[in-house]
């Protein structure tokens, strides 16, 4: 029998409870109280997710996040700095021993990615995994992707883009100088793309979670179940979200 | 005396050290490793770090330490290596 996994679809959220959510259901699902796990989400205010080991005050354009309303925030994950507006964000979190999840870091990255790139084919979309922890159609990077491994548990997750707006991008995370902001701008219009620039328009977020729902039960075969957060889950987010991912301490450790 | 550098793992990340160094003795004071790679646990970068202080800033000496502190904890890198920390270490002695 197909094993069925549980769904989560929270909707827009803020970057700390975004991020609280994520390490609540890692922890729920260490002590086996939730099968496994795939969410999407989107961010609401606009956000800057930042690696676990970045500096903020290097990556971030601080002062400006704050005028525009965006929030700022650190990941449990490696990796670089995403600015998240337009775009799908799915995490995963699932047992290391979990048959379908190789002990391989790197093939890790590479089977989870299936799940996404088999998402964007059923939008119409061909891309492939690009190590370390890209996606690319064409060329260009259409997904960022993260993962970490604690308490014998994965959580990877990562976005879709489905929009890019690079000048805005680049107006909250810091450029080496100014002098090569408009370089970096040319750079990154070429080397990134999005859904929308791909097929002329943009499907709807409930559109492109239902691919994306798809491909994750195509590539695991499995079936993903409707679910909510657990009354559990529901305390830890309160506490990660207070006790760590707004906190001062947190996001500027480093 | 406080240095930076900026060092792209070749095939990998971005890594960039911030330390402090006693420039008569050659010791590190203080380090700060960042960057937008990975590290298995996260906690060993914090480790390696703590490992290096009140260390001489020798290329030899600061890759025996990463390397037996990688060794001791089963720490796994993506997109950083033993060779690029030491070098990016390096690139601050002045």
């Amino acid at each position: 029998m197909m094993d069925k996994w549980r769904l989560l679809q929270t909707g827009y959220l803020s970057a700390y409870t975004n991020m609280a959510i994520d390490r609540a259901v890692m922890l729920s699902h260490s002590k086996n109280s939730v099968p496994p796990t795939v969410r999407f989400y989107g961010w609401k205010p606009s956000a800057i997710s930042i690696g676990y080991f970045q500096s903020l005050k290097d990556e971030v354009e601080l002062d400006a996040c704050n005028k525009l309303n965006i929030d700022y925030v650190r990941r449990i994950t490696g990796g670089g700095a995403v600015f998240h507006e337009n775009e799908l964000t799915y995490s995963i979190v699932i047992s290391e021993s979990h048959p379908s999840i190789p002990k391989n870091i790197l093939e890790s990255y590479g089977r989870i990615c299936g799940a996404i790139i088999k998402g964007l084919n059923n939008l119409g979309i061909e891309s492939n995994y690009s190590p370390i922890n890209d996606i690319i159609s064409n060329g260009k990077k259409i997904s960022g992707n993260a993962q970490t491994r604690k308490i014998k548990t994965v959580l990877q997750h990562g976005t879709v883009l489905t929009d890019v707006n690079v000048e805005k991008m680049f107006s909250v995370l810091k450029v080496p100088t100014e002098k090569i902001k408009d370089k970096l701008i040319s750079n990154v219009k070429e080397r990134v793309t999005s859904i929308k620039h791909i097929l002329g328009e943009e499907p709807t977020f409930n559109e492109i979670a239902y691919s994306m729902k798809k491909g994750f039960e195509e590539e695991f075969n499995i079936s993903l179940v409707d679910g909510e957060l657990t009354k559990e889950e529901i305390e830890l987010t309160k506490k990660f979200e207070n006790e760590c991912f707004s906190t001062y301490d947190w996001n500027h450790r480093k | 005396m406080r240095t930076k550098s900026v060092y792209k793992i070749p095939k990998g990340k971005i890594l960039k050290i911030s330390l402090d160094y006693n420039e008569k003795t050659n010791i590190i004071n203080d380090l700060n490793i960042s960057g937008d790679f990975f590290a298995y646990p996260e906690e060993s970068i914090e480790l390696i770090e703590n490992e290096l202080k009140n260390t001489v800033m020798e290329n030899d000496i600061i890759f025996k330490k990463i390397e037996s502190i990688v060794n001791n904890y089963k720490i796994q890198f993506i997109g950083l290596d033993l060779e690029g920390i030491t070098k990016g270490i390096m690139m601050c002695k002045k």
